[in-house]
């Protein structure tokens, strides 16, 4: 599954923003099979944490879903 | 039932000048949105819940009844019942576009939506339909005391009140929508499912009794309850007609409904047992194709109306047809 | 052209802070709890420019969808959805029967226009039908689904009398218009009715909005324009079969087809009761029909 690296900037329900390290954004929605709970991003968002999004192209939308989510810890995060 | 007032004073001026509807569209677009639902799915669970239900209800008539030969439909009917809490109930969380949250449904109670209402009817009925069933396996096997039994005899009265309910509330959940064509007939539709489901728990019941006399008693009942179907599909028609959403049932599923309900559901059955009443020798084979022909056709009707609901949001023409003024001085059928 | 004293207050155009009731410089409206609030759009006005369109989706993080062409006049958006939850339609209309009008009514064109949106029903047929409470009414008047509660069961889309509200497909939720309601809880007016430059979307106080847009008919039939009424206010088109007044209404001069509004929509909970009545009486007219036919002695 392809992924992405990024901090979210944005946080809409359960669509957010994730920069990546070039400074491009992209919009996701968290998909409703995620383990992760739409509640849970705007606190990575606050936190400024380093996260990596596992995702597949959204039906007719330009944007993704992401499936996963997984906070970079120390060595993980450069 | 189905009158219609001709000029209401409660509609007020500024909206009876749109009547006459002059077939405006926009770009022939859709002016509502079908449900989202999987029509084989939550058609699949709406036959089930009204089998089920029915069943809960016969086997609690068997068992007020008394008697040998009802001993067997009071057995098989509490086993039938548990049709929606086994196989209902997994089709409804799978339709759920969030699965996950499936238990949601229980935050709140709420008369204005009967899919709450069907939830709260759903886990009574449950909770009481599958204690029965179990008590009702325990003393099958031997393993019971007498008492047991009588427990499952209790249990099987609240079922069978939620049991009636869980028959027909599927009708008030379609018609509480705006899909003309779910929307248009919410008593006759209420008629049709509630008379359906209990023809089809006495047909499934029918096919697994042996006693020839508790076989012919389940057939008239099952025969009353298609005979009402078809008066009520009669009355559903003609509310279709009057609200000018008829062109609906013009669609592939719409023809697909026409034969399948009415057809293969109701005259069918009806002529086949007819038929056994003057070929005693081949009563048994008519009335058992009799009683597979009104599971069909009932299992059919439920999923062929959810299509002709979508078809009817979908088509902005009948759309339009349907929220005309019109329409709103006509009484609830 | 007025504007309100405390304009004065804001002579740049960055702010390193929110304005305190922003609204009242930008609606003419302070935005307090325990109020009505809702939009009214005057179609008259409006030109087709979708920044109300772009705006939505730029505050509430709306992905782009329905990617292509519909060939459909301007309108490349085709209609609400979970993921657009401003729709402009554009309907064209040069003269009578296609051909040119050569004395044109005095208003701006023979173009249609109207900037679509969830009409906040003063008796949401959504909000009713909702099986897990995760629609509800705000503290604004305005009908909002929770999304930490919605299941996706999918109920509330075919409840809805104007075909707004629907499931993503993506996230598995309800979604629709929220009339900002994070705006709204800061003090801002929505993103739409802010960014409009005809201010063919106003937003404000219902009762306020209803005179407003009485008085606006009341121009145009003056100016001529006598096929100019109102959608979705207390018994116009829009608001019939028990739904109540639209929290978002709107001015138009064409049927309410023209632009897929429903003339007469109901609201579908009054139709509860009787089909579950009707039901239960079904089944003990058949229940005391089998009771008779099991007891019969053979």
């Amino acid at each position: 599954m392809p992924f992405m690296e990024g901090t979210i900037t944005i946080v809409q329900e359960s669509r957010f923003q994730m920069t990546d390290d070039r400074g491009a954004s992209h919009l996701f929605s968290l998909s409703p099979h995620a383990a992760a709970d739409p509640s849970q991003l705007a606190p990575l968002a606050a936190q400024q944490s380093r996260i990596r999004v596992k995702f597949r192209e959204g039906d007719n939308i330009i944007g993704a879903i992401a499936q996963s989510i997984s906070v970079m810890t120390g060595g993980e995060a450069r | 039932m189905n009158q219609i007032v001709s000029s209401s004073p409660s509609v007020p001026a500024a909206v009876s000048r749109f009547s006459d509807y002059d077939g405006s569209t926009y770009y022939d677009r859709p002016q509502l949105k079908p449900a989202p639902f999987e029509n084989l799915v939550v058609g699949g669970y709406i036959f089930f819940a009204g089998l089920s239900g029915s069943s809960a209800l016969l086997a609690a008539i068997a068992t007020a009844v008394g008697g040998d030969d009802m001993a067997g439909i009071a057995r098989r009917g509490r086993y039938l019942a548990l049709a929606a809490p086994v196989l209902g109930s997994p089709l409804l969380i799978y339709d759920l576009h969030t699965p996950a949250r499936f238990y949601n449904m229980l935050r709140v109670a709420k008369a204005t939506s009967p899919m709450s209402i069907g939830t709260w009817i759903l886990m009574g009925f449950s909770a009481t339909a599958m204690p029965a069933a179990a008590l009702q396996l325990a003393s099958d096997a031997g393993v019971a005391r007498p008492w047991v039994l009588r427990v499952a005899q209790a249990l099987g009265l609240p079922a069978a009140l939620l049991g009636a309910g869980l028959s027909t509330y599927t009708a008030a959940l379609l018609s509480a929508t705006s899909a003309p064509v779910w929307a248009a007939a919410p008593r006759a539709l209420a008629v049709r499912f509630g008379s359906s489901s209990l023809a089809s728990a006495a047909s499934t019941l029918a096919l697994g009794e042996p006693n020839p006399d508790a076989r012919a008693k389940l057939a008239i009942i099952q025969a009353a309850a298609l005979v009402t179907e078809a008066v009520a599909d009669g009355v559903a028609q003609r509310a279709y007609r009057q609200s000018g959403i008829q062109q609906a049932f013009d669609s592939p599923v719409g023809k697909a409904e026409r034969l399948l309900t009415t057809g293969l559901g109701v005259a069918l059955p009806l002529g086949l047992l007819a038929l056994a009443l003057f070929a005693p020798r081949q009563r048994r084979a008519l009335s058992a194709m009799a009683a597979v022909a009104t599971i069909a056709g009932s299992a059919a009707m439920r999923v062929t109306m959810m299509g002709v609901g979508d078809v009817s949001a979908e088509t902005p023409d009948i759309s339009f047809r349907y929220s005309t003024p019109e329409n709103l001085a006509r009484l609830v059928t | 052209m007025s504007f309100h004293p405390r304009v004065q207050d804001h002579t740049q155009s960055t702010f390193d802070h929110v304005i305190a009731d922003e609204s009242e410089l930008t609606a003419g409206c302070k935005i307090e709890p325990g109020k009505s609030y809702g939009f009214f759009t005057d179609t008259t006005v409006c030109i087709g420019c979708k920044a109300c369109e772009v705006a939505c989706k730029e505050w509430n993080n709306l992905p782009a969808d329905n990617l292509g062409l519909t060939g459909q006049s301007f309108d490349n958006t085709g209609a609400l959805s979970a993921n657009t939850w401003r729709h402009v339609a554009f309907v064209e209309r040069s003269g009578c029967g296609g051909v040119r009008d050569m004395g044109e009514v005095p208003f701006q064109s023979a173009w249609l226009m109207m900037s679509d949106v969830c009409k906040h029903c003063h008796n949401a047929p959504c909000l009713e039908a909702c099986p897990t409470g995760a629609l509800f009414r705000t503290e604004f008047d305005t009908v909002v689904v929770q999304q930490d509660i919605c299941n996706g069961c999918g109920y509330c889309v075919p409840a809805c009398p104007f075909g707004v509200i629907d499931v993503s497909t993506n996230d598995g939720k309800a979604h629709k218009c929220t009339l900002c309601y994070d705006r709204l809880k800061g003090g801002l007016e929505p993103a739409c009715s802010k960014s409009c430059p005809t201010d063919s979307i106003q937003f404000g106080e219902l009762g306020d909005l209803q005179q407003r847009a009485a008085e606006r008919v009341d121009t145009l039939h003056g100016l001529g324009v006598t096929s100019a009424y109102l959608y979705g206010t207390p018994d116009a088109p829009g608001s019939t079969g028990g739904l109540g007044h639209l929290g978002a209404f709107f001015l138009l001069t064409e049927r309410p087809e023209v632009y897929n509004l429903p003339v007469a929509p109901t609201r579908p909970a009054d139709r509860v009761a009787p089909s579950l009545m009707t039901g239960l009486l079904t089944m003990a007219g058949l229940a005391l029909a089998a009771t008779a036919v099991l007891s019969r002695r053979t």
